[in-house]
């Protein structure tokens, strides 16, 4: 019965693409056939489904999930707020006066701002809000703002502390402890503070190309950008951000605080920022808050919906199935990585990140980090492969957000054209890293380090290596 | 109809109310990084009290992610089916996964929830009171759920464009 269970995920793509339904109801729904096929093939016991809420309550008190609700406000304050604003016209007269300024503070405020925003879509919104006007009235192609917004809003998967990537740390963190218990190494299990360090350089590396890219990409203009003038008051307002937004990232990176305290602490000093400054009244309050509980509300049932969906494939014995495939990848390490991040970038096409993240990375992964042992490593490039899938031709969600948004968008083959070069630097990172593993452990300590197994798994080990996970000691 | 457009308005105004909680758990979840490193105390109640408050505000966010519109779906190729197709495919849905799904974390739960509430268990790890407010949020998130699909069944069919 495992083949079920990939029939059953082939199913969630189509019913998602074919109906045009939310995919939390095609994931419910999916999810529903699944255990009626498990139960009246005797494959799942029904007593084993009671699982689900206690699962289900774990969710309710997770402490990293209590981030999800807060980076979600904090999007929504930096969007009311005139922070966004202040940032990009600083950088703009900061900046020396060239044609290339617009376009490179636009993506510098992409860098900033989008690990505190909540989510990719929440950045395009943003950026399209504040940069793309702007743009506009210096004469910037619409091909190449619109490239240039919708790339500088993905940058937040990549910068710590963002949403995809705490969520993504919570997911590395299962898939790591069930590899760690399978093979019997002595690592200790990573953390969300250890993918964030490990992304880090690989996220500077990328940020350095996208802002070169940015000024190259103005220089075919030959007028040089007009400069407005700054109040003193917009000046400060830009510093202070700055200061504190870097504060908070380095604070979070460095480990002072953690990812859910950065949110916090940003979503609060925003608030009373807002409240002070009189932009924020109770009616502007109330609408914001009442999209935030929709917008957290969207992510929280993908994940409620995507844990039944996870129960009921294990139930059936895919877990097993997926971990015999990943065994039998030809190849060594870096081929099972290959072929991993290849089947994501594919669902890419149908799923969005968040999705990948809570469908597909519990089943994949962890086969893979019982085979692969640098988790960090892994972790890494998973989020490089999710960001690049972001800027998926033709369904990238950015992409997608960003047609949908953008007042005057370019033809959409001139809007692919002006993306190219950033999509070659992006998948070049992701093929350097994928080549150089050291570049997520710089100054990591050695004794951290997830260590390769002390004996060579064979093949027998590896299908030996998961405990039986439709065992009831186990739920 | 009364009864739908009454029990309609009750989870609006639930779900209004439920959005607020938003500033007390950015508050307690900011106020735990000082308590930890200034103030060496009390930073695992507010952790505990902000668990308390995220259970609750996160059983109510699903409701008002439906309600608001907001749930993530893919329709470029739904866009160009008709209103009434896409009521019924909508409708269908609802029937097949999001009803039994919340019927089930409903009578499934049942005993986790109860046996909690009987002793109104507290947190395993600080012995601080309130934990079973977690397991009856699981409660609150189903019953919210299966209200808002009464709700959505009960609405008529969209007319085609003439």
């Amino acid at each position: 019965m495992e083949w079920v269970g990939l029939f059953l995920l082939l199913l969630v793509g189509l019913g998602i693409v074919l109906t045009g339904l939310p995919a939390v109801i095609v994931l419910f729904s999916v999810a529903s056939l699944g255990a009626v096929i498990g139960v009246l093939t005797d494959t799942i016991p029904v007593a084993l489904l009671t699982a689900l809420p206690s699962r289900l309550i774990n969710l309710l008190e997770n402490d990293l999930l209590q981030a999800l609700p807060l980076y979600v406000t904090l999007g929504l304050l930096l969007d009311r707020l005139p922070v966004a604003d202040s940032l990009y016209r600083s950088g703009v007269a900061i900046l020396p006066r060239r044609a290339s300024a617009p376009l490179f503070s636009g993506m510098l405020l992409g860098a900033l701002l989008g690990p505190m925003n909540g989510s990719v879509g929440a950045s395009v919104i943003g950026l399209s809000r504040v940069v793309a006007p702007r743009l506009t009235a210096q004469g910037v192609p619409a091909a190449t703002r619109d490239a240039v917004i919708a790339v500088a809003s993905t940058l937040g998967v990549l910068v710590p502390p963002s949403l995809v990537l705490i969520l993504l740390s919570d997911a590395m963190l299962g898939a790591h402890t069930i590899a760690v218990t399978a093979t019997g190494r002595n690592d200790r299990v990573i953390n969300t503070l250890d993918i964030f360090r490990s992304a880090l350089v690989p996220a500077a590396i990328l940020l350095a190309l996208f802002l070169a890219l940015s000024w190259i990409a103005g220089r075919s203009r030959s007028v040089a950008a007009p400069r407005t003038p700054l109040a003193r008051r917009e000046l400060l307002l830009a510093l202070v951000s700055f200061v504190f937004l870097i504060a908070l990232l380095g604070g979070v990176a460095a480990g002072y605080f953690y990812a859910v305290e950065a949110a916090a602490l940003g979503a609060f000093a925003l608030l009373c920022g807002g409240i002070l400054s009189g932009v924020l009244t109770f009616r502007v309050l109330r609408a914001l808050l009442a999209d935030a509980i929709a917008m957290s509300g969207a992510l929280f049932s993908l994940l409620l919906a995507a844990t039944s969906l996870t129960l009921i494939l294990r139930l059936l014995g895919t877990d097993r199935l997926v971990n015999n495939l990943v065994a039998a990848i030809p190849g060594g390490d870096s081929a099972a990585v290959i072929v991993v991040l290849g089947v994501i970038a594919l669902c890419a096409f149908v799923l969005d990140a968040f999705e990948i993240i809570f469908v597909i990375i519990p089943i994949v992964i962890p086969p893979l980090l019982i085979r692969v042992a640098d988790a960090r490593w892994v972790a890494v490039l998973v989020l490089l492969t999710l960001q690049a899938s972001f800027l998926l031709p033709p369904f990238g969600y950015a992409l997608m957000i960003m047609r949908g948004v953008a007042k005057n968008p370019a033809p959409f083959r001139n809007f692919l054209r002006a993306l190219v070069p950033f999509l070659v630097v992006q998948w070049l990172v992701l093929m350097l890293v994928l080549a150089a593993p050291q570049l997520v452990h710089i100054g990591e300590d050695q004794k951290a380090i997830t260590r390769a197994p002390a004996k060579p798994f064979s093949d027998e080990d590896f299908k030996n290596a998961l405990p039986p996970l439709s065992d009831p000691a186990d739920q | 109809m009364a009864f739908v457009r009454t029990l309609d308005r009750l989870i609006g105004r639930i779900i209004d109310a439920g959005a607020w909680l938003a500033l007390p758990l950015m508050f307690l979840l900011f106020l735990q990084w000082p308590l930890r490193d200034l103030f060496h105390g009390y930073s695992r109640e507010a952790n505990d009290l902000g668990q308390l408050i995220f259970a609750l505000y996160v059983a109510m966010s699903v409701t008002a992610a439906t309600r608001a519109g907001t749930h993530l779906a893919a329709d470029l190729l739904a866009q160009r089916y008709t209103a009434r197709a896409r009521g019924r495919l909508k409708k269908a849905g609802i029937l097949i996964g999001l009803l039994p799904w919340a019927l089930f974390v409903l009578i499934g739960g049942r005993q986790i929830v109860m046996s909690s509430l009987a002793v109104l268990e507290g947190f395993p790890d600080t012995f601080n009171p309130g934990y079973f407010i977690i397991k009856l949020a699981l409660w609150l998130m189903a019953i919210l759920i299966l209200a808002q699909i009464v709700v959505d069944l009960s609405r008529p069919e969209p007319a085609e464009p003439r």
